[in-house]
């Protein structure tokens, strides 16, 4: 237990202090930042109560906010992801897993595709929710749309690099 | 209260993720200068169009107040308006001294605001108005509208009245051409609630279509000069005499909400003479 929650913590500090120091300064073309902190999500079990979904991302959105000056656009837009993670997870439930199971999605517990395809999801809805709290407006929607397509694309592989060093280490653990 | 508990429990995620969204928003609004003017200036927007809807629905419920005050600026302008006609009449020619005697009394007219509860239809219809005898009223007092003379006031009960209008086939009122001293009786003849006719204009009085109809003001009922109708259409009258005149009625009957009833305190005085006067009839003859 006290093992799983420092395990969480590490995550999440070494996840906030990758887009304090790192991604934050990323901004290809002028336009995406990358943002894989969605990644934590994907260290919280199928069983974890939807409140530590909730107060989890919007802690790590808040920090993240602190240190960009952008007070509550990563809060509200990961807390909303937060919100969708537990349904997305159980729509993505491993073939070999009841739903009454406690696994953590991973690319070894989800397989590849399933794996992507969950993480897909959540980097879209966490960088439409982001994007749309920076601009908003419609006005410059072409610029609206290349900030979100460059965001996600630049996050999704940012999320599959995290996820391919967690597996290599979990294989070599092993 | 099980059930609200379990409510709260079962939804608990939910309320927490509003709370925190809400909080968010509003960490967003107050410290970033950008989505900051750009809510306000939303939610002032927003708010000035639901105040507008606000102040539109409230004026609307008032519409009833305004027409009830219209009506009784209308009929007032009315009189007042004879009041000048006279006295311009006066000043250009000459009047004679019983209609300065008129013009004066028309000051002493008052008038009860009422609305119509009940309008009937038929040849004997009646309208009812939700004022009566411990309002002031009394039978025989002159209705009016603001766009015309309605009828007289026929059986008063303590709280409401019922009021022969001109679009009764009993009714009969004294009228004349605007502008000339001619007169006769409005009648209706039970076909149209917007047409009537007035019967007894001299066949030598000069009558147009179009001329305007009032009231005589030859009774304690109606002032002189109220509105009544247009002239539509002049023919004979069945006796050969006279001319009748088919007259567009000022009042529409079958919308008809705000009156005022026309009062007097000399009808009493005025009723008692003539009830004298036939008495002393009676007695002289033999």
């Amino acid at each position: 237990m006290v093992q799983t929650f420092f395990g969480r913590f590490g995550w999440f500090v070494a996840l906030l202090a990758l887009q304090v120091f790192v991604f934050n300064h990323i901004h290809l073309l002028g336009y995406a930042t990358p943002m894989p902190y969605i990644f934590f999500f994907c260290t919280l079990t199928s069983q974890t109560p939807r409140w530590i979904y909730l107060t989890a991302g919007f802690l790590l959105g808040l920090l993240i906010d602190l240190f960009t000056n952008t007070p509550g656009m990563a809060a509200a837009s990961l807390c909303l992801t937060g919100m969708i993670a537990p349904q997305l997870m159980r729509l993505f439930l491993p073939q070999d897993k009841d739903k009454d199971d406690t696994w953590m999605p991973t690319a070894r517990t989800m397989e590849w595709g399933s794996f992507l395809r969950y993480t897909f999801c959540l980097t879209v809805i966490n960088t439409v929710a982001y994007s749309l709290l920076e601009a908003f407006t419609f006005a410059n929607w072409q610029f609206l749309l290349l900030s979100m397509g460059g965001g996600i694309i630049m996050s999704f592989l940012c999320v599959i690099g995290i996820e391919a060093i967690r597996h290599n280490s979990t294989k070599h653990g092993k | 209260m099980q059930h609200l508990l379990d409510f709260l429990r079962k939804y608990s995620h939910v309320f927490l993720f509003l709370f925190l969204e809400v909080l968010s928003l509003t960490l967003l609004f107050r410290y970033n200068s950008y989505q900051g003017s750009v809510w306000f200036s939303s939610v002032n927007t927003a708010v000035a169009s639901i105040d507008r809807w606000y102040a539109d629905a409230l004026a609307y419920l008032h519409l009833g107040e305004n027409n009830a005050e219209l009506t009784q600026e209308i009929v007032r302008l009315q009189t007042e308006n004879e009041l000048l006609r006279k006295q311009m009449q006066e000043a250009q020619g000459g009047t004679p001294i019983s209609d300065s005697t008129m013009l004066a009394t028309l000051q002493t007219y008052s008038r009860i605001p009422a609305l119509v509860t009940s309008n009937g239809v038929g040849v004997d219809n009646y309208l009812v108005i939700d004022r009566g005898v411990l309002d002031g009223i009394q039978p025989e007092m002159g209705v009016v509208s603001g766009t015309g003379i309605v009828g007289i006031v026929y059986l008063a009960g303590p709280h409401y009245s019922l009021v022969m209008p001109v679009t009764n086939a009993k009714s009969s009122i004294s009228c004349r051409i605007r502008g000339q001293e001619y007169f006769g009786y409005l009648l209706w003849d039970g076909k149209n609630r917007h047409e009537a006719y007035v019967d007894d204009i001299p066949r030598y009085a000069k009558v147009k279509v179009g001329e305007k109809i009032e009231t005589s003001g030859y009774s304690a009922v109606f002032p002189p000069g109220l509105f009544v109708g247009t002239i539509r259409k002049i023919e004979n009258a069945p006796d050969g005499q006279s001319f009748r005149l088919r007259i567009n009625l000022g009042t529409d009957f079958s919308r008809l909400r705000h009156v005022s009833v026309v009062t007097t305190p000399y009808k009493a005085e005025i009723d008692t003479l003539k009830r004298t006067a036939e008495q002393l009839d009676s007695l002289q003859t033999p």
